[in-house]
C-alpha cells in the first residue's frame, strides 16, 4: 500500500469519527456548519516507469464517470519509441492538469468552470452552455463535450471521491501504483516529496500554466506534442447515428 | 528517434461548421456596412445601386449570422446565460454585448437609407404593402439622422465585431495556427472579399443590374485581395524564416502533411485566380469571381476553424473530420445559406427596387 493510500485511510478514519461526533451536536450546527476554506492542494505524480499500459485507470474512469462512448478524461498514450537501435514502449497516462495557470478558465463566457481552492478545476454544468471554448483554450486536449449532457467535461481528480475520502478512480484502480495522488499543502504527503526532489516534469511546460500533474522519467520530447507517427483509431458513434 | 504513436485518443471538432458559417455571414455584414458607408453618407435622397446592394448584404448575413452562433451552442437553449452570468475575461462574452448592438443600429440605419425608397410607393390608401410603406417611410431629415447616427453606431459596433471574432481565436495559443495576431487582420480582409463579391453577385439577382456596382464593389476586391495576399505572406514568411518561434511551429504544424499543402495551393490559387478575374476584366464573367470572391472568404474561415482544430495539441499526425451530413455538417450549413436565401427573397421582395441612377457612392481607384 503506498504512503498516499494509507494516508487517505487515515483522512478517512478520521473522518468517520468526525462525522460520528458531529451526529452528537445540536440541529442548528448540524444545519448550518461552518465552511473553513480547504487548506489542501491536490495534486498527482505519475511514475512512468510503473505504468505498464493496461488503461485499468481508463476503464475505471469511465466507470465511475459515466463518460460517453468515445470519450475520455483520462487516457494512456502511447508509443512505440525506437531510438540508437532500441525499440521499447513508452506510456503517457494523460488527464485534466488541474493548472494553477489554468487558461481554460478566463475563456469561459459565462464562468461555468472555475478553480476550487484545493486546485481542482471543474464545471458547473448547470452553468455551462457548450460553447466549447475551454475546449479550444485547454492546451492538453483535456476537454471534451460530453455527447450526453452536451456540456463541456473533464478530469475532476474524482473530487466526489476525494470530498469522501477517497482516492480517484484512476489511482484507486493503478496496477502498478504509477499514479499518485496526494495533498501538495502537506510537505508530508508523497506527491509533496517527490515533487520537492526536482526530478519531476510537466507538459507542455512552455505555456506556463503551472500544472499540477506531474511526471517521473518524462523524455521531454513526448512533453510537447509528439513528432511521431500516428495510427489513430477514429470514433464511428456519429456516422452510426446518421 | 523515431515514434510510433500506437494509442490515443481523438478529440472531436467542437466549433462545428455553424462556427464557419457565423464567422462568414458576421464578416460580410460588417464588411457591407462598412463599405456602404461613403455612398450612404453621401447620398442626398435614394442611395446608389453599389450602396443598396451592400445594405441589403449587411442586414441579410447580420440577421442570419446570430441564427449560425446559436446553433453553434450545444446548449443554445442557455444563451441568456452570456448576459445573466457574463465572465468579462472573455472575449466571447463581450461579443454576446457586441452583437446585439450592432444589429440594432444595422437596422436603423437601413432603415434610414431605404426610407426614400419606401416613401416612393408609399400610398395611405393603396394595396396593405404601399400602406405598410407609408407608415414605414420617414421624413427626409429624421431617415437622414438615422443613417448618420445609425451608420455611425453600427460602425463602431461593427469594428468591434471584428475585433472580438479576431481576439476571441488570437487568444487562443493551444492552438498556434490560431494565435497569431495576423489572424484577425486576415479575417477582417477576407470579409471585404466575401463583401465585394456578394454585391457583385446581388447585383445580378436583384432588381436592374448596373455596371457602376461592379466596378465599385470590383475596386474593393482589388484591395481586399492585395491585403489578404500581403497578410498571407508575411505570415508564411515569418514562419518559414523562423523570425518569430510561434510562427514557426505553427508552420510546422501543418505544413508537413499532403492535406494542408493542398489547402495552401487551394488558397494560392483562388487569391490569383481572383485577382486576374478581376484586374483582367474578361467580358461576362465578373459573375464568377464574385463567387470566387464569396468562396475564397469561405474556405478561409473553413480551413481556420475545422482544419485549426484537426490539428492535435499533444498528439502526432493530425484528427480526421469528415462532414456530418446531418445537421451539424451538411445540413446546417445548406440550411443557413437556405434561411439567408429566404429572407433576400423576403426583404427585397417588400422593398420597392431602386431604377437605374447615377451612383454617387465613392469607387475606390482600381
Amino acid at each position: 500500500m503506498s504512503n498516499t493510500r494509507r494516508n487517505f485511510l487515515e483522512a478517512l478514519g478520521a473522518l468517520t469519527v468526525g462525522a460520528v461526533s458531529m451526529a452528537g451536536s445540536s440541529p442548528a450546527h448540524a444545519a448550518a456548519p461552518e465552511i473553513k476554506p480547504s487548506t489542501h492542494r491536490w495534486a498527482m505524480v505519475v511514475d512512468l516507469a510503473k505504468c505498464i499500459g493496461c488503461q485499468a485507470c481508463t476503464v475505471s474512469c469511465i466507470h465511475e464517470n459515466a463518460a460517453p462512448e468515445d470519450s475520455f478524461r483520462t487516457i494512456v498514450s502511447t508509443y512505440e519509441v525506437e531510438e540508437a537501435g532500441a525499440t521499447a514502449m513508452v506510456m503517457l497516462p494523460r488527464l485534466c492538469n488541474h493548472c494553477a495557470n489554468a487558461p481554460c478558465i478566463p475563456v469561459c463566457p459565462v464562468g461555468a468552470t472555475w478553480q476550487r481552492e484545493d486546485g481542482i478545476v471543474v464545471v458547473d454544468s448547470n452553468k455551462c452552455v457548450g460553447c466549447a471554448y475551454c475546449v479550444q483554450a485547454c492546451p492538453y486536449d483535456a476537454r471534451f463535450i460530453n455527447a450526453d449532457t452536451q456540456k463541456a467535461d473533464k478530469c475532476t481528480f474524482c473530487a466526489h471521491r476525494v470530498e469522501a475520502g477517497l482516492l480517484p478512480a484512476c489511482v484507486e484502480s493503478c496496477v502498478g501504483g504509477a499514479r499518485i495522488f496526494g495533498d501538495l499543502s502537506d510537505p508530508t504527503s508523497t506527491v509533496s516529496r517527490l515533487v520537492a526532489t526536482g526530478e519531476t516534469k510537466v507538459l507542455r511546460p512552455e505555456f506556463g500554466t503551472a500544472p499540477h500533474v506531474f511526471y517521473l522519467g518524462l523524455d521531454p520530447r513526448l512533453a510537447d506534442k509528439v513528432d511521431g507517427e500516428p495510427t489513430l483509431w477514429q470514433p464511428q458513434h456519429r456516422e452510426a447515428h446518421l | 528517434m523515431n515514434v510510433l504513436e500506437v494509442i490515443n485518443v481523438t478529440r472531436e471538432v467542437t466549433w462545428l461548421p455553424w462556427a464557419v458559417q457565423y464567422f462568414f455571414l458576421i464578416g460580410i455584414s460588417v464588411a457591407c456596412l462598412l463599405m456602404s458607408l461613403p455612398g450612404a453618407l453621401t447620398a442626398h435622397n435614394l442611395p446608389g445601386r453599389f450602396t443598396f446592394l451592400a445594405v441589403i448584404g449587411a442586414l441579410t448575413c447580420g440577421i442570419v449570422a446570430p441564427v449560425a452562433l446559436l446553433a453553434d451552442l450545444h446548449q443554445p437553449g442557455r444563451f441568456w446565460r452570456f448576459y445573466t452570468s457574463p465572465n468579462l475575461r472573455s472575449w466571447m462574452a463581450w461579443g454576446a454585448f457586441f452583437i446585439p448592438v450592432y444589429l440594432g443600429f444595422l437596422m436603423l440605419f437601413a432603415w434610414g437609407i431605404l426610407s426614400p425608397l419606401l416613401a416612393r410607393s408609399a400610398a395611405p390608401q393603396g394595396s396593405w404593402l404601399a400602406r405598410t410603406h407609408h407608415i414605414l417611410a420617414l421624413r427626409d431629415d429624421r431617415a437622414h439622422w438615422l443613417v448618420v447616427a445609425g451608420g455611425a453606431g453600427a460602425a463602431l459596433f461593427g469594428l468591434l465585431v471584428f475585433l472580438y471574432t479576431g481576439m476571441e481565436l488570437m487568444v487562443v495559443r493551444a492552438r498556434p495556427l490560431w494565435a497569431t495576431p495576423y489572424l484577425p487582420l486576415q479575417l477582417a480582409s477576407t470579409s471585404f472579399i466575401g463583401a465585394a463579391g456578394l454585391v457583385i453577385v446581388l447585383n445580378r439577382l436583384i432588381g436592374d443590374y448596373e455596371q457602376s456596382a461592379d466596378a465599385a464593389a470590383r475596386g474593393w476586391l482589388v484591395a481586399s485581395v492585395l491585403a489578404t495576399m500581403t497578410l498571407g505572406m508575411a505570415w508564411f514568411l515569418i514562419g518559414l524564416l523562423g523570425l518569430d518561434a510561434a510562427h514557426a511551429k505553427a508552420l510546422r504544424t501543418v505544413a508537413q502533411f499532403r492535406s494542408w499543402q493542398l489547402t495552401a495551393a487551394w488558397a494560392a490559387a483562388a487569391t490569383v485566380i481572383l485577382l486576374a478575374l478581376v484586374v483582367t476584366r474578361p467580358a461576362r464573367l465578373t459573375w464568377l469571381a464574385g463567387l470566387v470572391a464569396l468562396h475564397a472568404a469561405w474556405m478561409f474561415r473553413w480551413t481556420v476553424f475545422i482544419g485549426g482544430q484537426t490539428v492535435p495539441k499533444t498528439g502526432a499526425g493530425l484528427y480526421a473530420y469528415n462532414l456530418p451530413l446531418g445537421h451539424e455538417g451538411l445540413l446546417g450549413i445548406a440550411g443557413t445559406f437556405g434561411l439567408w436565401l429566404a429572407l433576400l427573397i423576403v426583404i427585397t421582395s417588400f422593398l420597392p427596387q431602386p431604377t437605374a441612377e447615377p451612383d454617387t457612392s465613392l469607387v475606390p481607384a482600381e
